[in-house]
């Protein structure tokens, strides 16, 4: 089947993983998504250095901005001059981030340089200019960012690769059998049953996502045990995972009881008696309260709610709930079961774009809508809907629960669109 | 060092004001770009999205398509999405990849609109430059592409130029001796609006951006214009108002900047200079007034000042002793004190403490 040409496709005749044809991108005036600049801040007392061209470099200077964090930011500019002289962007690299450290009251411990898809397109010598650095701060630990977009189509993204930089300073330190560690994620986890199994197993839990100081970030390397819940984070954990020797386990929030249960025990953690069973027992109850809450309403869900939309329209839909419309523009691989069971079993489910052109003039239909995340909701332009992204550090029995309670809450209580899904990086400090 | 900022935001740049400038004008914008300057324009430099649609895309340009210059899927792309959306004319706008690799813009206009039937046009920007720039190049181009000289005159007409959401907040403009506003560049206006410009017997540039295009007026259609927000209802040139060197500052856009400063002369007696942090300053400053460049260049400027009206951000890097007046300034400080920027066009309100 050929990918939709149209913004909006059903489920029964959409092509997996990517339903809808490249073309031209609409962004929505919907933020609350991380970018890189969000995510750099997770190490304790890092400062972010970029350096790009004026249009660009607003975009990440302001991000600092309105988190109230400046004073951990500094920029380079770059102009005409730096590429039409040959060894001139490693020179304005190079002596600008000197200059950027230098004007700083103390040298920061942690440095995440950002050059840009210019460096690369220019053949830049990245590794002479993280020498030369290393040489002028050889107190500095530096943090091999990039922001380099044009590559996020093929391969891995700036914001995966950022992840595996910020990993790559964290030690190798003896294991310790009783420090487990959730990475990768910007959320810190909460409703999670792992997190629950691991205080019952007397673990002694940390989180890349909250950590209060650099040396708590660096004392991850002593975990013996990595959990990683957001697909962006994957490589970071499989990185530092292989480097260390260290397991890891991979457990995004899912809606599949299965699915489920089989992660949970993949850990080798004691479970406690009953777990599984009452964890079940007690997402069916949620649920059907959730049904004879919202009864017929239309519900639609967006990516950037969680990591798995398809699972989660998977399991409502199961339930009786009347999801109409996911909005995406691929399927993650890990999605592919519920993807060919929702187009068999539900195959007038409509797999809407968010970026498709057409998406500029969303048609907004009558009556109330509930939405599973910031960009069905501002498609749909309703104020009933869940405020989370990245899977809100939900994940497990606790974490379905957590998300029903959640949709309950969204269906009775409004909130203001308006105001809210501009906001940058759901989670951080916003100033605005 | 000029290129390093360490605690201003560089202004909003040349794609986001090229953007902003075609807003609303009933046109596609594209910018030939990943998606840094569109998601950059998009959060931190437009404020019109929930009330006005616009149709502003980026190409999505990928590593392969920017080395290899692959120009048939833009092109195609563009063509898709004017037969879906039907937009009244196309602008490009570049960025750095196909700065860098020389793609003909020029070349492509001429291909789309071939292709299309609509008029098209390149906005001259490759994201290293100011919005100043990049509104000035649009409306520029735009008057070029699309202006049509006009055989009716509105007695005493005028045209606003130069306005957008990045310096001003509001399109509230008293001008008193009979004079009627013909158009707007372009705020709270539309395609039929700008497209009666060439009625108006004279051109106001009320922003750096907007005197490129009333040049071009003046040349092709015999428009004159003045610079500078009206004030006391009136109709004048900021330029005419002569302020000597003092050590009052007021740092920001140039246009915006000089007239403020002239009213405060004309008003008071008291000479404000000019710090022109935006780019475009030719034939746009006074003897007494600078150009700066950067952080470390307005640093250096405001290093005596007594006074300094400023956005409020630039209060990082004045001395302590200044007395600061703060202007908010939306191509600076963006949505942070975007509450509390004045209406420019009311500068009796908010420069009352001027004495």
């Amino acid at each position: 089947m050929p990918t939709s040409s149209d913004e909006k496709v059903r489920i029964g005749e959409a092509t997996f993983p990517k339903p809808f044809t490249n073309g031209l991108e609409f962004n929505a005036p919907v933020h609350g998504t991380w970018n890189i600049v969000h995510i750099g801040f997770r190490i304790p007392s890092a400062h972010q250095i970029y350096i790009c061209a004026d249009n660009c470099l607003r975009g990440v200077v302001m991000t600092a901005a309105e988190m109230g964090e400046l004073g951990r930011f500094s920029s380079v500019v770059l102009e005409e001059d730096d590429m039409t002289h040959s060894g001139r962007i490693e020179e304005t690299t190079i002596e600008g981030v000197t200059d950027c450290l230098n004007k700083l009251p103390s040298v920061p411990p942690v440095v995440i340089i950002f050059p840009v898809c210019v460096h690369k397109f220019m053949g830049c010598d990245i590794d002479f200019i993280y020498r030369e650095l290393g040489k002028r701060f050889p107190d500095v630990t530096f943090v091999r960012g990039f922001m380099d977009p044009v590559m996020q189509k093929r391969g891995t993204t700036p914001d995966q690769r950022l992840r595996k930089a910020m990993s790559d300073i964290i030690p190798n330190l003896p294991v310790n059998p009783d420090v487990i560690s959730f990475a990768g994620s910007d959320m810190p986890a909460a409703d999670n049953d792992f997190q629950t199994i691991l205080e019952f197993n007397n673990k002694t839990v940390r989180d890349t996502a909250n950590c209060k100081t650099l040396d708590e970030y660096l004392s991850i390397g002593e975990s013996s045990l990595f959990i990683c819940q957001y697909p962006a984070g994957l490589m970071a954990t499989q990185t530092i995972t292989k480097r260390l020797n260290r397991k890891f386990i991979y457990a995004p929030l899912s809606f599949g009881f299965d699915t489920i249960e089989s992660e949970l025990k993949s850990s080798g953690l004691n479970i406690p008696e009953g777990f599984i069973e009452n964890g079940i027992k007690s997402c069916e109850t949620e649920v059907k309260k959730l049904k004879d809450l919202i009864g017929d309403t239309t519900v639609a869900i967006d990516y950037t709610v969680a990591p798995k939309p398809l699972s989660l329209a998977r399991f409502l839909l199961d339930n009786g709930i009347n999801v109409k419309t996911v909005y995406l523009d691929a399927i993650d691989g890990s999605e592919e079961e519920d993807f060919k069971y929702l187009a068999e079993k539900y195959p007038e489910l409509v797999l809407h774009s968010t970026i498709h052109v057409s998406d500029r003039r969303p048609v907004r239909s009558e009556g109330k809508i509930l939405a599973a995340g910031q960009k069905a909701a501002w498609f749909e332009g309703t104020e009933y809907f869940v405020n989370m992204i990245e899977g809100g550090g939900l994940y497990g029995f606790a974490g379905i629960t957590g998300f029903i309670s959640l949709m309950e809450d969204a269906f009775v209580n409004e909130k203001d669109l308006r105001d809210i899904v501009p906001r940058k990086g759901l989670g951080c400090r916003s100033c605005i | 060092m000029k290129k390093t900022y360490r605690i201003l935001p560089v202004y909003t740049g040349d794609v986001s004001g090229a953007a902003s400038a075609l807003y609303e004008l009933g046109g596609m914008t594209v910018i030939h770009d990943p998606s840094g300057c569109n998601s950059t324009y998009n959060t931190h430099d437009e404020v019109r999205w929930f009330d006005q649609e616009s149709l502003i895309y980026i190409s999505g340009l990928n590593d392969i398509d920017a080395i290899t210059g692959n120009d048939d899927k833009f092109i195609k792309d563009i063509c898709y999405a004017a037969d879906k959306m039907k937009p009244l004319f196309i602008a490009l706008a570049n960025s750095p990849l196909p700065y860098l690799n020389g793609t003909d813009f020029k070349g492509i206009c001429k291909v789309l609109e071939e292709k299309t039937g609509l008029p098209c046009f390149y906005v001259n920007t490759n994201a290293m430059h100011d919005y100043s720039k990049g509104q000035s190049e649009a409306f520029l181009s735009f008057a070029k592409k699309m202006l049509k000289p006009s055989d009716k005159k509105v007695k005493n007409g005028v045209n606003i130029i130069g306005m957008t959401p990045l310096d001003y907040t509001s399109t509230d403009i008293y001008i008193s001796d009979g004079h009627e506003i013909v158009s707007n560049w372009a705020l709270n206006t539309s395609f039929e609006n700008v497209m009666k410009a060439t009625q108006a017997e004279l051109n106001i540039a009320v922003s750096s951006s907007g005197v490129a295009a009333c040049e071009y007026m003046k040349d092709t259609f015999g428009i004159p214009y003045v610079k500078g927000l009206p004030w006391d209802g009136k109709v004048q040139d900021y330029m005419g108002v002569k302020r000597n060197s003092s050590r009052n500052y007021i740092v920001g856009e140039t246009v915006v900047s000089g007239s403020i400063a002239a009213y405060i002369k004309q008003h008071t007696g008291i000479d404000f200079n000019v710090i022109a942090s935006t780019e475009i300053t030719d034939g746009l400053l006074q003897h007494c007034d600078k150009r700066c460049h950067g952080e470390e260049e307005i640093e250096e400027a405001l290093k005596d000042a007594e006074t300094i009206i400023a956005d409020p951000m630039v209060k990082y890097i004045v001395p302590a002793t200044a007395t600061f007046i703060e202007l908010p300034h939306f191509a600076m400080s963006g949505r942070l004190f975007r509450k509390q920027i004045p209406n420019l066009l009311r500068t009796e309100e908010y420069l009352h403490g001027i004495k």
